[in-house]
């Protein structure tokens, strides 16, 4: 008599001397019970083994005599595809193999655990293309590609299980929608299949769960390991009346954080930027060159073989330490992390305890997670961040409404699988939380879109994208169609990226094509670890060769910068507030005392009622800092639509620029302040008519295009092996903009921009309350002798937008160009 | 030789007027690969030539390279459209001289009765090109590299513009085509650059960047 499955898994957990969480019995039993659900709880708490370990019992239940662990089976023998594991990072995946793999000898399971990603090698793809293994670890693109096999419906016969991994990665981007449509494709190809997505906690579960399992599906949320005990602190700067004001790099705090590597055992640096990366890990070894070989580099941009030989090398203790972004902030389990340090803001409460969570797996050890200001007013962010998080304060993350770039992809790659019928895919589309509310008229758009190209192509016989064909089934014909779709499929989740290679030597990774286009031969900067110059582009690739001469690095490359939550906004003007009435609660706000009494002198510290704006004049023009504490995506917003709202009363040109604590508009005259505040600048009457004015004066729609036209198939990334026929039919995304503006102006990709701009980068509803909040808030304006603290950081921002109401020969007529001087030919 | 805020330059005393990278077609061919992009570029490109053509009563148009952009946006439609286009200014004579994208095209027909030349195509005093480079022959008229420059000004203010940039032994045209960006290039001291604005050539003040 075969044993109870369950009890034969807390056997296995036995036999290794563990013991199962109660969460996890509660998963597999859910699970047995046919119920699909998230399980949420801290990193590396073992939540691979609870979602896992139901699809196993289930088999175990089903096959009671299959037991004997016949191991000598043939990969052929194994039974086909049961369980769809998907990951959000490739880099996740080779862990995540060697984790499912692990009980199967033991519990006399004869399934195969193989992987699918773009670093699959032919040999495999050619075996899996005969038959899959039995569980399938892959991400949503791979899985996507699956589908538009013609013989997916066949694929997924004997389907039981999907499970999402990290699923809190996945929500609220792109990704996302496009996970929730192939899950909703795997669900009518497949119904019943159960659905697990397992989440780091989030502050809204209820709608993760729903975005994960369908529109108006209530599933089992479990309640995984709590994370133990965890210790926020920070490395205070030794004198902070000389510490800067601002700047990324902070790089006066190596010396502490040398020291800290040195006290510990192996050390995860977290930082909020690759470029940051590369130059902590350059300081660091500058300082102990003869840790060459144990301080590591990890970062999204890097080679796929270099990544993994970083992750192996924390695994087996190999390394001191591994200065990385957030590329290590997931899944794959580093236990002998024994250190996190956060060097810079910690832009999150999440963010923060998920990176807190990286350290301290050893039983009894706190999580700890020690923060490294880099500049002044980041002490202010690690203390608001730690008050947030032992408040339980913590971010929501919510669901993207349906894009229609997206849905447009879907519907191609659909087409050139199996091929749709238009009204049977609409109810599949629509049962996901996304497109729940798509209306037949946007339906109807999109479809018209991929077929005959949108209204204006209607005439034009020569667009072929997808066709109808007599069985009234739609479907890609064209071989070249589909093959440059596939590759399209891909680029949801990178901007256009370039390789990074060595003359004749190694390729090293990939750099955002917007930074090598600004470049010119010769040039250096940092990266992989070392320091290159740039030699040219050809071929899609940007050549580099070892610098000799290490003066005149370019700093920084692009690589993302990330906004402030709402929490942690909150968060900051309220201890801004403490400090008011001279209650300084923490370490960080002793440190920064006197600071906090230099900006009180020259300017004021605003309480959580009041509004500080500085008026400064320097030899830069007249500024204007505004200080709403909002977080980076509103501050664009409003700075944009403030300076919109001046430049209607007087003729002006602003430069503005901002960051999570306030914005600056910068002009060459001084701007009728207290005029416009008069007339309404914080006024939300006319509010959405004056942010779309803003919004295209300052050209972000232009920009978030960008997004829109690779996703919807308009621009795709080029390849080595282009011909230079498909280099042809290549345009940036802004001449795609301009286009269209002038000859498809009603264009839905278009208003999806927009939409885009207002909904998610300005979060026009948090516009509209921030504006209800400041009309409200007692005005402190103050005109202080020079840059005050705070204004600093936003001051030597160069990421710049401009808003004028002046002309453009007005404009031209005040400008000069730089000229070089002749170049020395002799 | 006048620039014209229409990027072209006109050459009053040979009635010549030369303009560079029309590229027509570019919406075309990427509709030929189902890139949906609404058409009217090229349409709109050939209305603002013919204005240009009728406005300052040229007997002659030299292409500096890149008239068409893809043999795949060739289509009928398309081509026919050029082909009535070159009959209605049958009276000017129309001199391409290659550009890399019209080589890979492949030749017009006949009927347009352009003249296709190699670069360099001697026109004293002017060498012209597709490619920018110097020339022993005489000043050197191109394109290719559709030139813009990025202007600078007080408040920390800048705006790039496509130009006409000349230089001691060349100057490099704008790009007139309608679906074309412009690339930032690097005058030095002495040359001359004029900004094109609002469908107005403007000059640009200039300053010399210590080493």
């Amino acid at each position: 008599m075969a044993m109870e499955p369950i009890l034969r898994l807390e056997e296995w957990f036995r036999s290794r001397g563990w013991a199962p969480f109660e969460f996890q019995k509660e998963v597999w039993q859910a699970y047995l019970n046919g119920e699909s659900g998230l399980i949420h709880s801290a990193t590396g708490t073992g939540k691979t083994l609870g979602a896992w370990l139901g699809p196993l019992a289930e088999w175990m239940r089903e096959n009671p005599d299959e037991n004997s662990g016949d191991h000598a089976k043939k990969r052929a023998d194994a039974p086909g595809l049961r369980v769809l594991w998907i990951t959000p990072l490739r880099a996740l995946a080779a862990d995540t193999e060697l984790s499912l793999k692990l009980p199967l000898e033991a519990l006399g399971i004869y399934w195969t655990v193989e992987i699918r990603t773009g670093d699959t090698s032919q040999s495999l793809r050619k075996r899996q293309a005969e038959q899959l293994p039995t569980a399938l670890i892959t991400t949503p693109e791979s899985l996507i590609l699956m589908l538009m096999r013609k013989d997916s419906d066949e694929l997924l016969r004997d389907l039981r299980c999907i499970v999402v991994d990290e699923w809190h990665e996945l929500l609220s981007t792109k990704r996302g929608v496009q996970t929730e449509l192939a899950l909703a494709r795997v669900r009518r190809i497949k119904p019943g299949v159960k659905t697990w997505g397992v989440s780091a906690t989030l502050g809204n579960l209820e709608g993760a769960t729903e975005s994960l399992l369908g529109a108006g599906v209530r599933g089992t949320t479990v309640l995984g390991h709590m994370a133990k005990e965890i210790v926020i602190d920070s490395v205070l700067p030794k004198n902070i009346t000389r510490f800067p004001w601002s700047g990324h790099f902070g790089t006066s705090m190596i010396p502490a954080v040398v020291e800290a590597i040195d006290g510990s055992g192996t050390c995860l640096i977290f930082t909020n930027t690759r470029s940051q990366t590369e130059i902590w890990h350059q300081q660091i070894l500058a300082r102990r060159p003869e840790w060459r070989d144990q301080v590591g580099i990890h970062h999204g941009s890097l080679d796929r073989e270099t990544r993994d030989k970083v992750e192996n090398d924390i695994k087996t203790g190999k390394l001191r330490a591994v200065v990385c972004t957030s590329s290590l902030d997931l899944g794959v389990d580093f236990s002998p992390v024994d250190r996190v340090l956060q060097v810079g803001s910690p832009k999150g409460v999440a963010r923060l305890l998920q990176r807190a969570g990286r350290s301290g797996h050893r039983p009894g050890v706190p999580s700890r997670v020690t923060c490294v200001p880099t500049h002044a007013f980041e002490l202010v962010d690690i203390a608001s961040a730690r008050e947030a998080a032992l408040d339980g304060r913590i971010e929501r993350r919510e669901n993207l409404s349906k894009p229609l770039d997206v849905l447009s992809q879907h519907l191609v790659s659909i087409a050139v699988g199996p091929g749709f019928r238009p009204q049977e895919l609409l109810e599949e589309v629509r049962t996901t939380v996304a497109y729940q509310d798509l209306t037949d008229e946007e339906w109807e758009w999109v479809l018209d879109f991929v077929v005959r190209g949108g209204e204006t192509l209607r005439a034009y016989p020569a667009f072929r994208r997808v066709v109808m064909g007599v069985d009234g089934v739609y479907r890609v014909e064209d071989r070249d169609i589909a093959q440059r779709h596939r590759l399209t499929v891909g680029t949801i989740m990178s901007d256009m990226a370039m390789s990074v290679q060595l003359v004749h030597g190694a390729r090293l990774g990939t750099v955002e094509e917007s930074f090598l286009s600004r470049l010119s031969p010769g040039d250096r900067f940092m990266f992989a670890g070392r320091i290159v110059e740039f030699v040219q582009i050809r071929d899609m690739t940007a050549w580099v060769r070892k610098a000799t001469n290490r003066s005149g690095v370019v700093p920084r490359w692009a690589g993302g910068r990330v906004p402030l939550t709402t929490e942690l906004s909150h968060a900051i003007r309220q201890e801004l507030e403490h400090v008011k009435y001279g209650d300084l609660r923490s370490p960080e706000m002793h440190s920064l005392e006197p600071i906090l009494v230099l900006q009180a002198k020259w300017s004021a510290i605003p309480a959580e009622d009041e509004l500080l704006i500085e008026r400064v004049e320097t030899s830069e023009g007249h500024h204007l800092f505004f200080y709403p504490f909002e977080g980076r995506l509103v501050h664009e917003g409003l700075a944009a639509l403030f300076a919109y709202r001046i430049s209607q009363r007087q003729r002006i040109t602003f430069s503005i620029a901002c960051n999570d604590y306030g914005l600056e508009l910068l002009a060459p005259k001084q701007a009728w302040l207290e005029d416009a505040i008069e007339d309404g600048l914080f006024s939300d009457q006319n509010l959405a008519s004056d942010i779309v004015e803003s919004l295209n004066a300052s050209e972000m729609a232009k920009r978030q295009f960008r997004e829109v036209a690779r996703i919807a198939g308009l621009v795709f990334q080029g390849y080595p092996w282009m011909t230079k026929s498909a280099k042809q039919v290549q345009a940036t995304s802004g001449l795609f903009f301009d286009v269209f503006a002038r000859y498809d102006p009603k264009n839905m990709l278009l208003q999806q921009a927009e939409r885009e701009v207002l909904e998610r980068q300005l979060e026009q509803s948090r516009m509209g309350v921030a504006l209800r909040r400041l009309q409200q808030a007692k005005l402190l304006i103050t005109e202080p002798p020079k840059p005050t603290p705070m204004a600093f950081p936003i001051l030597v921002d160069r990421l710049r937008g401009t808003i004028t109401s002046e002309h453009i020969n007005d404009r031209i007529e005040k400008m000069s160009l730089r000229l070089e001087k002749e170049a020395d030919l002799t | 030789m006048f620039a014209l805020g229409e990027k072209a330059l006109l050459w009053p005393e040979r009635s010549t007027l030369f303009v560079a990278d029309v590229h027509l077609g570019k919406d075309s061919a990427m509709i030929a690969s189902s890139i949906p992009v609404p058409l009217g570029a090229t349409t709109e490109s050939l209305c603002r030539l013919s204005r240009l053509i009728e406005q300052t009563g040229v007997s002659s148009l030299v292409l500096l390279g890149d008239l068409w952009h893809a043999k795949a946006g060739r289509s009928d439609q398309v081509y026919g459209e050029f082909v009535v286009w070159t009959r209605m200014h049958a009276g000017v004579k129309m001199t391409l001289v290659e550009g890399n994208h019209d080589i890979k095209a492949g030749p017009l027909t006949a009927e347009t009765r352009i003249e296709e030349v190699s670069e360099p195509f001697r026109m004293s005093p002017f060498v012209l090109c597709h490619v920018p480079q110097v020339s022993d022959d005489g000043y050197v008229l191109a394109g290719h590299i559709h030139p813009g420059v990025v202007l600078e000004g007080f408040g920390r203010q800048s705006i790039k513009l496509p130009c006409f940039w000349f230089g001691n032994r060349m100057c490099v045209l704008p790009a007139f085509g309608e679906f074309t960006g412009c690339a930032r290039v690097a005058p030095v001291e002495g040359d001359r650059v004029l900004v094109v604005a609002n469908g107005q050539v403007l000059p640009v003040q200039t300053v010399v960047a210590e080493p």
